[in-house]
């Protein structure tokens, strides 16, 4: 599957800055092949790259400026809290999305970019470094099978440490199912595209907790605490659907709002046509617009 | 509220099923796990108050629905105005029809029988009933409950045509009872139709009282409507069979006929014409009727090689054309046998030689048995029982009783000893002798009928030379016959069935009496003898509407007219194989004593009785059955439960669909 999706780069919509030459925008003007603009000279600029044809044309100096490339700096976030443990009626989302973490690492390192992991909640939580060393996806795996999800979401807390914490522009891709208080969720992705991140916001969600069908009286444990309730779910499956849409879709315009890619994966849809649809609507993106 | 079938409301227990099934369903939930809490604590709260009501309101139109369920299987009856309205006719009405011979009679100035007139009114009322109600029919002669399709049709049935039964209205209200109770009939209505005749109604009849209090014990409210014509009837005369007897004088066989005649008006001396009709050879004879009723002897003379053969005396038209016509059917010479029940054999003596029977020309005196041997001796062929001893019991008294309902005599003289037993009504009293030089005498009997009527030459009995020196007073009976000077009774008679008991005060032999001189105690007997004859053409001359059931499944063919003839309601001469029947219809028919119509609703008791010329009020329409609200109620409660369980009919897509779209 990662053989397939390395057809397509992994892209930032977003010029990121980076510690080498790579495939991405930079947000500084460099000495690459592809042409940027011109500028009118200021005393300082590096006389190497002003434009003699134009000033012979227009007896004006100019300096040519080209798109710099560099290098991207992907950090994976991935929510370990219990609540990721929840299992439908086939895949358990946590390990939905280890795979899709997995994937991504993968995609960045073997294309020349950094990848680091920051595993939030869970029995340990850790963050690992953005590296380019082919030898880092190793450890970002192992990190990976290891996690095992406890708890509960500290996510909001985490983003806005990670959004002080990345100092240069990076790819921040959040893979969680985000049920938290929606505001506060909102306030870190926010602040997280202050700080000129390119983010990218998955929400794994299941069938059953979009449909809401049970035929019988259900009593639901909360897998990040003790409480349960006894109820008939289809006597509040109309209420409890219009609160997950009314969450869902503010969720939604919040990350439209702050030009977070956001992505909502149901854990029956393959993993492969996720990644594959998000890799190529982020190059489609780039190609037509870039920023 | 009351049910017709109460014993269904033991069923109320299961309105709480929907409610233990509901808590069964919610312990039987099950575990899930679950990572979106905060959206279903979110729409647990806002739409608890909101689901609860709905939850309750389910359990509440499932709990109705079956509580509705059992009260529609229960059948309620609603009073009142809910009754009226929900329930405006009767379930069933029975139309209970007396269409003896007596309704055939035409009422003063009009055209058309009393049958005719009830049936036309009783189509007429039922026709508001035809599509809502049932209509049955219970007529007296089949007396079986006939489910017919609609009024109009009542008038075309054979069931309602003339017939010659009499009618029992206490049987075909038992009938009608037993209708209700079989088919668990609703509220009903019983119409009667009737002349109010005494006969039929049997107003002394113990029925009654059964009969009120059975219906009065059903569930359901049952209403009865009396359409009484006991009014005034055109003139009219009828005539029945008395007596029929066949004997050979001068080698000569001839049939000794006598009929009763009657006749409603008292008016002046009649003669009637009257054709006797004999094995299909016809004569005019005419009767001098003076007075009410006659009997008229005819003797016939038949065919010496005849050994059996049919005949009947008819009447000219008249008020009613159905008591117009006696059938008869004779076979070889008449012979009758008494039994003599006595211990003592010095008046035993004189009994057995006046009751002694003629075989092959000699006279054989009556035999005598004890009263112990009367328990078991045969007396099939006897048609006179003498019974000089205690009066019967138990066993014995039920086989002389029976003896007598088949049309035999029964004459009971005292004992010498006091008896304190009673029998029929009779029980003996006090002995009494007369003073020296004394003799009790008879100064009054009856000499128009019974056994101490005129002879054939119209010579009197010399029952005024009789003395007496002892006599032994007695009570009960019917009718005095004979009486002595000081006004005690001599000879009384009570008629049970089709036969008689006789009493008589004193004995043949010398310390009691000069009846053993024979000149009245042996026509006495004899005549009993005759009359008690009658049993033995029992097999051959039946009243309508009495053949048992094993003949009843024969197939009779009629002898005295060319269009069939149903026997079981039609009076007539029937064949089946070599066996030949006379069937006319019930003496007492030809009693036209009527009852007032009070009297008549008065054997109802409290029951809802009306005559049918009362307007039907309110009051008469309550206790309707209500099943088709308490059915309408039950539909409604479950659209009601599924409306509220239906699916919101809103679009509104899940989430996932969301996703796609």
């Amino acid at each position: 599957m990662v053989g397939r999706l390395m057809r397509q780069p992994l892209v930032t919509r977003l010029p990121m800055e980076g510690s080498v030459s790579g495939m991405h925008k930079s947000p500084h003007r460099g000495s690459s092949v592809e042409f940027a603009e011109y500028r009118e000279y200021v005393p300082g600029d590096d006389l190497r790259r002003l434009d003699w044809r134009v000033f012979a044309r227009s007896d004006r100096f100019y300096m040519k400026e080209f798109e710099a490339d560099t290098n991207l700096r992907c950090h994976l976030v991935l929510d370990c809290s219990a609540s990721m443990n929840f299992t439908g009626e086939n895949t358990n989302r946590l390990d939905f999305a280890k795979r899709m973490a997995a994937s991504l690492a993968y995609l960045a390192i073997q294309q020349g970019d950094a990848a680091g992991l920051n595993c939030i909640g869970g029995a340990k939580p850790f963050e690992i470094p953005a590296r380019r060393n082919p030898a880092h996806l190793q450890i970002i795996l192992d990190a990976l099978e290891a996690a095992k999800p406890k708890g509960e979401t500290k996510l909001t807390d985490i983003l806005h440490e990670l959004a002080e914490k990345i100092r240069r522009r990076a790819l921040v891709v959040v893979i969680s199912d985000f049920f938290c208080d929606i505001d506060e969720l909102l306030s870190c992705l926010q602040h997280l595209r202050f700080q000129k991140h390119d983010l990218a916001v998955f929400q794994l969600l299941d069938p059953m907790e979009l449909e809401f069908q049970f035929p019988r009286p259900v009593r639901f444990d909360d897998l990040e605490g003790p409480d349960s309730l006894v109820t008939e779910p289809a006597m509040i499956r109309d209420r409890y659907l219009e609160e997950i849409n009314g969450f869902l879709d503010r969720l939604q315009q919040g990350c439209h709002e702050f030009a977070a890619d956001y992505r909502r994966v149901t854990l029956d849809q393959d993993l492969e046509k996720v990644l594959s649809d998000f890799l190529t609507e982020r190059a489609k993106a780039m190609s037509v617009s870039p920023v | 509220m009351t049910f017709l079938q109460p014993e269904i409301l033991w069923a109320l227990p299961l309105v709480a099923l929907p409610v233990i099934i509901h808590l069964l369903n919610r312990l039987r939930h099950r575990p899930r796990a679950w990572a979106a809490m905060q959206f279903l604590r979110a729409a647990n709260r806002s739409s608890t108050s909101h689901a609860k009501i709905k939850q309750w309101l389910i359990l509440l139109f499932r709990t109705l629905a079956v509580l509705a369920l059992v009260l529609f299987v229960a059948r309620p009856l609603a009073g009142g105005w809910i009754g009226w309205a929900l329930s405006p006719a009767p379930d069933a009405i029975l139309i209970v029809l007396d269409r003896s011979p007596s309704m055939e009679s035409k009422t003063v100035g009009g055209s058309a029988t009393k049958r005719e007139l009830a049936l036309a009114r009783l189509s007429e009322a039922a026709r508001q009933f035809g599509e809502s109600s049932h209509l049955i029919l219970i007529e007296n002669a089949l007396r079986e409950p006939q489910q017919i399709a609609g009024a109009s049709a009542l008038a075309g049935l054979s069931t309602t045509r003339p017939s010659d039964a009499a009618a029992d209205l206490p049987a075909m209200l038992q009938t009608a009872f037993q209708w209700l109770v079989d088919n668990q009939a609703g509220a009903s209505e019983i119409w009667i139709a009737s002349d109010l005749q005494g006969s039929n109604w049997l107003p002394n009849d113990e029925r009654w009282q059964s009969l009120v209090a059975q219906f009065e014990a059903l569930p359901q409210p049952v209403r009865f409507r009396l359409l009484a014509f006991n009014e005034a009837e055109e003139a009219n005369a009828s005539i029945s069979l008395n007596e029929l007897a066949r004997q050979t004088r001068s080698n000569r066989p001839e049939l000794d006929l006598s009929f009763d005649i009657r006749r409603s008006d008292s008016g002046e001396e009649t003669v009637i014409p009257i054709a006797v009709n004999v094995d299909g050879g016809g004569s005019q004879v005419e009767a001098t009727l003076d007075g009410q009723s006659l009997r008229w002897r005819q003797r016939v003379g038949v065919a010496p090689e005849s050994r059996g053969g049919w005949g009947s005396a008819t009447l000219p038209d008249d008020g009613n054309s159905t008591d117009n016509t006696a059938y008869f059917v004779y076979g070889s010479d008449s012979e009758y046998s008494a039994v003599v029940v006595s211990s003592d054999d010095a008046n035993a003596r004189f009994f057995r030689f006046a009751a002694a029977s003629r075989k092959d020309g000699k006279f054989n005196p009556a035999r005598q048995v004890s009263q112990n041997e009367a328990a078991t001796t045969d007396w099939e062929t006897d048609s006179l029982i003498v019974w000089q001893a205690s009066l019967p019991k138990g066993e014995t008294a039920a086989r002389v009783r029976r003896f007598v309902e088949e049309g035999g005599s029964a004459f009971f003289f005292p004992l010498t000893a006091d008896d304190s037993g009673s029998f029929e009504g009779f029980s003996w009293g006090e002995l009494e002798a007369a003073e020296d030089d004394e003799t009790f005498t008879i100064e009054s009997w009856d000499e128009s009928e019974g056994p101490l009527s005129k002879t054939e030459e119209g010579l009197r009995l010399p029952l005024n030379e009789l003395e007496a020196i002892k006599r032994r007073s007695f009570l009960g009976g019917e009718a005095v016959l004979a009486a002595y000077e000081d006004g005690r009774t001599f000879l009384s008679r009570k008629t049970i069935g089709r036969g008689q008991i006789y009493f008589c005060g004193t004995l043949p032999s010398d310390e009691w009496s000069t009846l053993g001189d024979g000149f009245s105690l042996v026509p006495m007997l004899r005549r009993a003898m005759r009359e008690g004859g009658r049993r033995l053409n029992r097999e051959t001359m039946l009243e309508c509407g009495r053949l048992n059931a094993v003949d009843r499944a024969k197939a009779w063919t009629s002898v005295d007219s060319p269009e069939p003839k149903n026997i079981l309601s039609q009076a007539g001469v029937y064949r089946n194989g070599d066996r030949i029947i006379a069937v006319n219809r019930p003496e007492s028919e030809d009693d036209r004593t009527v009852m007032d119509a009070d009297s008549a609703t008065a054997l109802f008791g409290d029951l809802s009785m009306k005559l049918w010329e009362e307007a039907r009020s309110r009051e008469d329409r309550s206790q309707g059955e209500i099943w088709r609200l308490v059915l309408s109620a039950m539909l409604a409660f479950l659209l009601l439960e599924a409306f509220l369980i239906l699916p919101d009919s809103r679009p509104r897509g899940t989430a996932k669909e969301a996703i796609k779209s």
